[in-house]
């Protein structure tokens, strides 16, 4: 890996504001690269950048990087350097923080793919379903066709349901990905509850039978896959 | 100054550099203070220099002024320096008050605006020249005090704390453990001379035990401490030995009789040199009792209590591993993770291997390692913020002696920081890099034990950027060293405050490290914070020197704020509430007895025909203060007593924020208050009113619940919120976030008010 050097110019200053201003960024300035987070992460190994080093450009304001690197991406949000680094920092959520600014960058990076398929499971279902987890996934990525067989023997073993769980009630759930969008990560009650009021319970049922119909769009194009 | 005369009062402002003088803009303030013609006004850049401190000698020699109110830092720091001018210069002592405008003004609100904080500075001021026009000049009162000293705890410190005092002193020292050395005695080889540990101590120890000036207890704490400063009276608790130290001759004749094992020496280098019983274990055959040849054991023995007289206390009660088990990503306990200290016992005076060190299995450990900062350095909550000091050093000392033992074993250490600051340390670190020790700069993520009995340790090697695994034989965690258990409790008993991380408060961080508030009381070693032997010895010998210096006066001056009764009908209801006994009843009349006598004010209340005053805080005194106060803009009454006062100055020093809305009014206690005084001010102006108390004197804060509950109700009419809190001296955050959350309560409350007030329907309020 080539590395460049540090110089002023590399600094941004803003982004680095704009992360510690966020509720995960107060720490971030405490960190004493003790290596805990890194060294615990099951996947560090994997990164570009380890969240011990992710938390360091952050504080020095390496915008690029720090955006562009595949570590926000791969982080399995397992909690475990957030657990026990030793300065309270989160660098879990700072990987949730700086997932939408990378977005919002227009900085896609590969890796991204799978969040984008999950998070529009959860939005249309409510629930994770591996099989439309896998085969959407696939779509976007065509390396995962050397894992047909494994699926094929999975679902053979009935360990990959085609069926689909659905949440009956999505409101509350809308809501919450409205927030997300709006890039608040608190979300309240109270909010939620009032929006929830204001639906009417007419046009959920008309959009019900569309979206079971993007379902089976969906099934059939797995269908025509295999 | 004559009766009729009025007070000619000189107010000296302080620029503390820019400290004040950048915040607050002492021109106005002192502008606005020459309005009354009673008061002349100064400002210096620094008071508290010679020149300061001339400008207002000259002023009270040549007769301009007779009274003097301070704004600069806090009391704490400088009263007793101008108090000591102001008598050289021929003036009662009690005519100079300070007033706080940096640690409790200047520091602490840079939210607010400019002329908020100077309208709060100027109300301060004015409020003490207020008090300060009727202040009456006392004299201390005098006490003799008992040449005598109690020692507690027989580490390295208490010992050289002991050792040096008893050249021309009485000291008694105590020690909880049946022996003394405290966890030196459990060190092998020293850092940084790698000199042996019981060889430097055993003669120390043996001179304690011959001193004629030191009277020793092992297995001694202090129970109860009664009487004041300068004049104690401690009960000690003895536990039972069961063997008498003084006619056992250490012949063994009783263990080598007793099946149970249960009589022992507890190694062989103990001072004392005695016996001693583990009744877990007695079969209460009494063997042992007949075997001895100078019939030392008793087998009845029971805890005794004794009690002591003493004029001043050292504290040296060291400090104790915190218990890793809460790092959970570590596994301990488990075989073959042991902390620091059991890996210096396993080679020091009190092995029980024989010196060796050595796995569960009984076999040599080839390959360890070293986990630093378990525990410290963490920021959570769930370990302790502070660095443990010692263990970086220690734990090189530990594996060159790993090296040393066997040339191919490994060594390696974990670390975050290599802190090897002071004589001879970066030499060590160099050294035992030159021994061959392995060194990681990563803090290690886990310890994964294996069913072979070995132990891998995950880690990141933060110098490369790379996660790696190795396996140990054995691992070594090097716990937070914290305040030994019972420090806060001997503490509270002497009236010491600790800090946030529960080690004992220094009088002053750096110039009277050895200090506490309570004048009495002094500390030395590792209950002051983590240290080597090298410091612990250096503040030994240091407080044997204040100590000796405080005895040296032969006299304690008494604060002489006491109660004056000038009305009584004899009725005793003064006699009852008093928790000290200084009052009785004479003749049909209340009595004080001014040296038992505290100066809490609770009989100030209690008197049912309000005769009785504290001196200097009177009621009159108090309420011109408070209208002072409150006369440039409203704003949050805070009285306070002297050990929140010191957490107030801490949140200063740390410039925690909070609203300049907060004005303190400083009192001896909180319990002289009564619903006169918190009415009085609410009608001059106080949006809301809170009684903060620090003191641990149960005598005290056993009344406070009643006291608030009094207070409320009987000022209720006002409508205006008040609030009771107790905050210990190292509580400074919990307060400021209180103070903030009053405020703006308060403020609240004063706008509805307002709003209401003016016709106004109010707005509805959401939770
Ligand atoms: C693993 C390890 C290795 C170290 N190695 C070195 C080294 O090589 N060189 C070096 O310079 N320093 C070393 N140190 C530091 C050294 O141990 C301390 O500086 C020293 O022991 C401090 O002495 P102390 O008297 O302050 O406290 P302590 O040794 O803790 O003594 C306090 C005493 O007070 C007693 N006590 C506690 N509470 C009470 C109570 N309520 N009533 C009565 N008695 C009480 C305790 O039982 C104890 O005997 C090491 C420390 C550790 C943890
Ligand atoms: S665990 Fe915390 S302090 Fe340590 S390197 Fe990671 S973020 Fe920094
Ligand atoms: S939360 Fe993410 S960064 Fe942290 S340890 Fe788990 S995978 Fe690694
Ligand atoms: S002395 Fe070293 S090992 Fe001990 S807490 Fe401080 S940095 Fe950590
Ligand atoms: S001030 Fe306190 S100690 Fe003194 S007489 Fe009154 S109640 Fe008793």
């Amino acid at each position: 890996m080539k590395k460049e050097p540090i110089l002023p110019e590399s600094r941004d200053t803003t982004f680095r504001d704009q992360v510690l201003k966020t509720h995960v960024g107060e720490k971030i300035p405490t960190c004493i690269q003790c290596g805990i987070c890194a060294g615990s992460c099951p996947v560090s190994h994997e990164m570009d950048y380890s969240p011990r080093e992710l938390v360091r450009m952050v504080q020095l304001g390496l915008k690029k990087e720090v955006l562009s690197s595949n570590t926000i991406w791969i982080c399995t949000t397992c909690f475990s350097c957030s657990v026990r680094c030793p300065r309270g920092i989160h660098p879990t959520e700072l990987m949730e923080t700086l997932k939408p600014i990378a977005i919002a960058e227009g900085i896609i990076n590969k890796n991204a793919k799978f969040d984008n398929v999950f998070s529009s499971v959860i939005k249309n279902n409510g629930r994770a379903s591996e099989f439309l987890l896998i085969s959407r996934y696939s779509m976007t990525e065509p390396r995962m066709i050397k894992q047909l067989p494994f699926g094929l023997e999975m679902m053979a073993k009935g360990k990959l349901p085609l069926s689909i769980d659905r949440m009956e009630n999505t409101r509350e759930l809308e809501a919450i990905f409205k927030l997300g969008e709006k890039g608040e990560s608190k979300i309240e009650n109270k909010e939620i509850k009032e929006k929830d009021r204001e639906k009417d319970s007419d046009k959920e049922k008309e959009k019900e039978p569309q979206e079971t119909k993007m379902q089976e769009n969906e099934n059939e194009k797995v269908e025509a896959k295999k | 100054m004559t009766e009729n005369e009025s007070p000619r009062i000189g107010v000296y402002l302080c620029r503390c550099g820019g400290n004040i003088g950048d915040v607050v803009d002492l021109q106005a303030v002192a502008d606005k203070l020459k309005e009354d013609k009673n008061i002349t006004v100064n400002i210096q850049d620094y008071l508290c220099s010679s020149a300061g401190q001339d400008k207002i000698k000259n002023d009270i020699e040549k007769g301009k002024i007779d009274r003097v109110v301070i704004g600069s830092c806090s009391p704490k720091l400088h009263l007793e320096t101008f108090r000591g001018m102001a008598k050289t210069a021929g003036l009662n002592p009690n005519l100079l008050e300070i007033t706080n405008i940096r640690e409790q003004a200047s520091w602490v609100h840079d939210r607010d605006s400019k002329e908020s904080v100077n309208s709060k500075v100027l109300g301060l001021i004015k409020g003490a020249a207020a008090r300060m026009g009727s202040i009456e000049p006392l004299t201390p009162l005098t006490k003799e005090l008992v040449d005598r000293t109690l020692v507690v705890g027989a580490g390295i410190a208490g010992i050289t704390t002991a050792l040096e005092l008893a050249d021309s002193h009485e000291v008694i020292l105590i020690e909880k453990l049946p022996y003394l050395g405290g966890h030196m005695i459990g060190l092998s080889k020293t850092f940084p001379t790698l000199d042996c540990s019981q060889c430097i101590l055993t003669p120390k120890m043996v001179a304690v035990h011959n001193n004629p000036r030191i009277t020793m207890f092992t297995q001694t704490e202090v129970a109860d401490v009664q009487g004041s400063p300068g004049d104690y009276s401690i009960t000690l608790k003895h536990s039972p030995r069961y063997v008498d130290i003084k006619k056992c001759i250490n012949c063994g004749a009783c263990a080598r009789k007793c099946t149970a094992g249960a009589i022992f020496l507890p190694f062989a280098q103990a001072v004392p040199q005695a016996y001693m019983i583990d009744m877990s274990k007695c079969k209460n055959c009494g063997v042992c009792v007949k075997v001895c040849p100078r019939d030392a054991i008793n087998l009845e023995a029971k805890e005794e209590t004794s009690t002591i007289s003493v004029g001043a206390v050292a504290i040296a009660t060291g400090f104790e591993p915190i218990d890793p088990s809460f790092i959970e990503e570590y596994n301990y306990p488990s075989p073959n993770i042991l902390t620091a200290i059991d890996f210096e016992e396993m080679l020091s005076a009190k092995s029980k291997t024989g010196m060796r060190l050595q796995k569960a299995d009984g076999t040599f450990p080839n390959r360890v390692a070293f986990v630093l900062c378990a525990g410290s350095r963490d920021f959570t909550g769930k370990g302790r913020k502070h660095c443990s000091k010692v263990c970086c050093i220690y734990s090189q000392k530990q594996a060159q002696l790993v090296k040393k033992m066997k040339e191919d074993a490994e060594a390696w250490i974990f670390y975050i920081d290599m802190r090897s600051a002071g004589r001879r340390f970066e030499e060590f670190y160099h050294h035992t890099q030159e021994k061959g020790v392995n060194y990681v700069r990563g803090k290690v993520a886990e310890i994964i034990p294996k069913t072979d009995g070995t132990l891998m340790i995950q880690y990141e090697d933060t110098n490369l950027g790379r996660k790696g695994r190795e396996i140990f034989d054995m691992v070594v965690l090097c716990p937070a060293l914290i305040p030994s258990k019972g420090t806060k409790e001997i503490a509270d008993k002497l009236g010491v405050s600790l800090g946030d991380d529960g080690f004992i408060e220094e009088k002053h961080v750096k110039l009277e490290p050895v200090n506490t508030l309570n004048q009495s009381v002094f500390a030395a070693g590792c209950v002051l914070g983590p240290k080597d032997i090298h410091d612990s010895v250096t503040e030994g010998i240091s407080a044997a020197h204040k100590v000796s210096q405080f005895l040296g006066k032969g006299m304690i001056l008494i604060p002489p704020e006491k109660p004056q009764i000038f009305e009584c009908n004899g009725c005793g209801e003064c006699v009852k509430a008093c928790p000290y006994n200084a009052l009785a009843l004479d003749g049909g009349k209340a009595v004080l007895s001014p040296l038992a006598c505290t100066g809490c004010g609770i009989c100030v209340p209690a008197c049912p025909i309000k005769g009785i005053e504290i001196r200097n805080f009177t009621r009159g005194q108090l309420k011109a203060q408070l209208q002072g106060i409150l006369s440039e803009a409203p704003g949050v009454l805070v009285f306070i007593d002297p050990y929140a006062y010191a957490a107030a100055d801490i949140a200063g020093v740390n410039r925690k924020q909070y609203s300049s809305l907060i004005r303190f009014v400083s009192v001896p206690s909180i319990h002289i208050l009564d619903a006169d005084v918190v009415n009085a001010a609410f009608e001059y102006g106080a949006t809301g009113v809170m009684l903060i108390e620090g003191t641990t004197d149960e005598k005290l804060t056993s009344r406070s619940d009643d006291l608030y509950k009094k207070l409320k109700k009987d000022t209720r009419k006002h409508k205006k919120p008040l609030r009771y809190s107790h905050i210990e001296t190292a509580q400074y955050e919990k307060l400021t976030d209180l103070l903030n959350v009053f405020a703006s309560q308060a403020g609240a409350k004063a706008e509805k008010r307002g709003r209401k007030e003016k016709g106004e329907k109010p707005e509805e309020q959401e939770d």
